[in-house]
């Protein structure tokens, strides 16, 4: 069984890098995401109540909600742990592939692992369309509302709006640079459904993704990936990112060689597991506000 | 008749193995491990009730926007509805409407209240809550996110709903 939401929430590091890559973005967002940690400590953020039998009644709600499998929150938790992980075999595979071109006896490395850029795009995509699917399944609303994720979207603020400017710049940006979004787009328009079966982030989240196949689920990750770059490069554009300056900041936080910033996106997928952080607090917020209203 | 010498192995094997099991499995210390135990039991009763209204049937009841106020609907789940009510951009409150045909606690606390509005009965919930009982079954409530939201906005907001078509649902 899985672990029960309070320990979850209990257990968020304060520290690690996750934190530190996550607080190197403080710069684009500032002051939006204050890693909030341990469950009682959420419910008197987010509520306002200091009432201590409150919070407990609140929490015991919350706790409830959790636990009743129709309601979608265990599903969207299991999403945010799960495109994470099977993100991080992404890594070992792009950083066993960059060995490959670097070291010639070894080329045939090459043949095993997907090259990077297609790969950290396929990446970016099911990751975008992660987010989607979680927030539909956390905000009831049904699983292919591209519309309605749209609208929530320019309303995101907090650890939500975090994860997405994580998005963008630890899986666009950084690993695949300034144009990111035309480089996502054409290599999802240039997939088969063939190539995305063997991408390790789709298989590890696929079963979620609207669509009775991989050709329907192919065309939703590029329906979803089309209908956000918009927002995406408005993002981009109204906080002027570059890579330079997302490695700069990232390098304050992080131990990183300024020579390494090839390595830098296979680096993050192993060892920042932002998704899994930030996707527990916008779940503890939804699930605290909903107890509160309830009770 | 006496166990045999494979039978007496076999048994201090499958305790040994529990103990270790047992003593491995840290205690759960937090004041929710009861919620915890008596929610993933075996049988244990759904968080929302199967006849709980779907929220989507809420939504025409909230009150809009205006006057410097939006409203952003924020989640629609079955038997629950809630909506931000921002001023000037900013979060400043919680609107929502709950089925309490899930949590009958919930509408029992209204028989302690000694007043009502717009003939509903009243109540002020910790620092931040106003809540209202509509049909004996629904509760509407205005939550403050931010310390210039008073209760008596609270109240004002509450009387924006559509409380009598509510209670006709």
């Amino acid at each position: 069984m899985s672990k029960p939401i309070y320990q979850r929430v209990d257990e968020l590091p304060t520290g690690g890098i996750t934190v530190q890559a996550l607080k190197s973005l403080d710069f684009v967002i500032p002051g939006q995401w204050q890693n909030l940690v341990g469950f009682d400590n959420t419910i008197r953020a987010v509520t306002g109540e200091t009432d201590e039998a409150l919070v407990r009644q609140i929490g015991e709600r919350a706790v409830a909600l959790f636990n009743d499998k129709s309601q979608g929150y265990q599903r969207a938790l299991w999403l945010y742990d799960t495109v994470d992980s099977a993100s991080g075999l992404l890594g070992t595979a792009t950083l066993a592939n960059r060995v490959g071109q670097d070291i010639s006896f070894l080329g045939f490395l090459d043949r095993l692992t997907p090259k990077p850029e297609k790969a950290q795009s396929i990446d970016l995509s099911v990751k975008l369309v992660t987010e989607l699917v979680a927030f539909c399944q956390i905000n009831g609303i049904p699983g292919d509302s591209i519309g309605d994720f749209l609208a929530a979207l320019a309303d995101y603020s907090g650890e939500s709006l975090m994860r997405m400017a994580a998005l963008v710049c630890f899986d666009g940006i950084l690993p695949l640079g300034a144009d990111f979004i035309l480089k996502g787009l054409a290599t999802i328009q240039g997939l088969t459904p063939d190539e995305l079966e063997k991408n390790q982030t789709f298989n590890g989240v696929k079963d979620l993704i609207p669509g009775a196949n991989s050709k329907d689920k192919l065309n939703f990750i590029g329906q979803s990936f089309d209908s956000v770059k918009g927002w995406m490069t408005d993002f981009v554009a109204s906080h002027s990112l570059t890579q330079e300056k997302i490695f700069d900041n990232l390098t304050k936080f992080v131990e990183i060689s300024k020579d390494k910033l090839d390595y830098v996106g296979a680096f993050l997928d192993i060892a920042v597991k932002y998704y899994s952080h930030t996707g527990t607090q916008t779940l503890a917020r939804r699930l605290i506000e909903r107890a509160a209203a309830e009770i | 008749m006496r166990p045999s010498h494979w039978q007496t192995i076999l048994a201090a094997l499958i305790l040994s193995v529990t103990l270790m099991v047992a003593g491995c499995t840290r205690p759960d210390t937090s004041p929710y491990a009861q919620t915890q135990q008596e929610t993933t039991q075996p049988g244990a009763p759904a968080a929302v009730a199967r006849e709980a209204e779907q929220g989507s049937r809420f939504n025409k009841f909230f009150p809009t926007g205006g006057n410097g106020y939006s409203v952003v609907y924020t989640q629609e789940k079955k038997g629950f509805s809630e909506a931000k009510l921002k001023r000037n951009g900013q979060d400043v409150a919680m609107l929502s409407i709950s089925d309490t045909i899930s949590l009958p606690a919930a509408a029992d606390k209204y028989k302690a209240a000694t007043e009502t509005l717009a003939g509903y009965p009243v109540l002020e919930i910790g620092d931040t809550q106003t809540g209202v009982l509509v049909g004996d079954r629904y509760q509407v409530k205005v939550q403050s996110r931010d310390p210039s939201f008073t209760p008596q906005d609270r109240r004002n907001w509450l009387q924006k709903f559509d409380l009598n078509g509510l209670s006709k649902l």
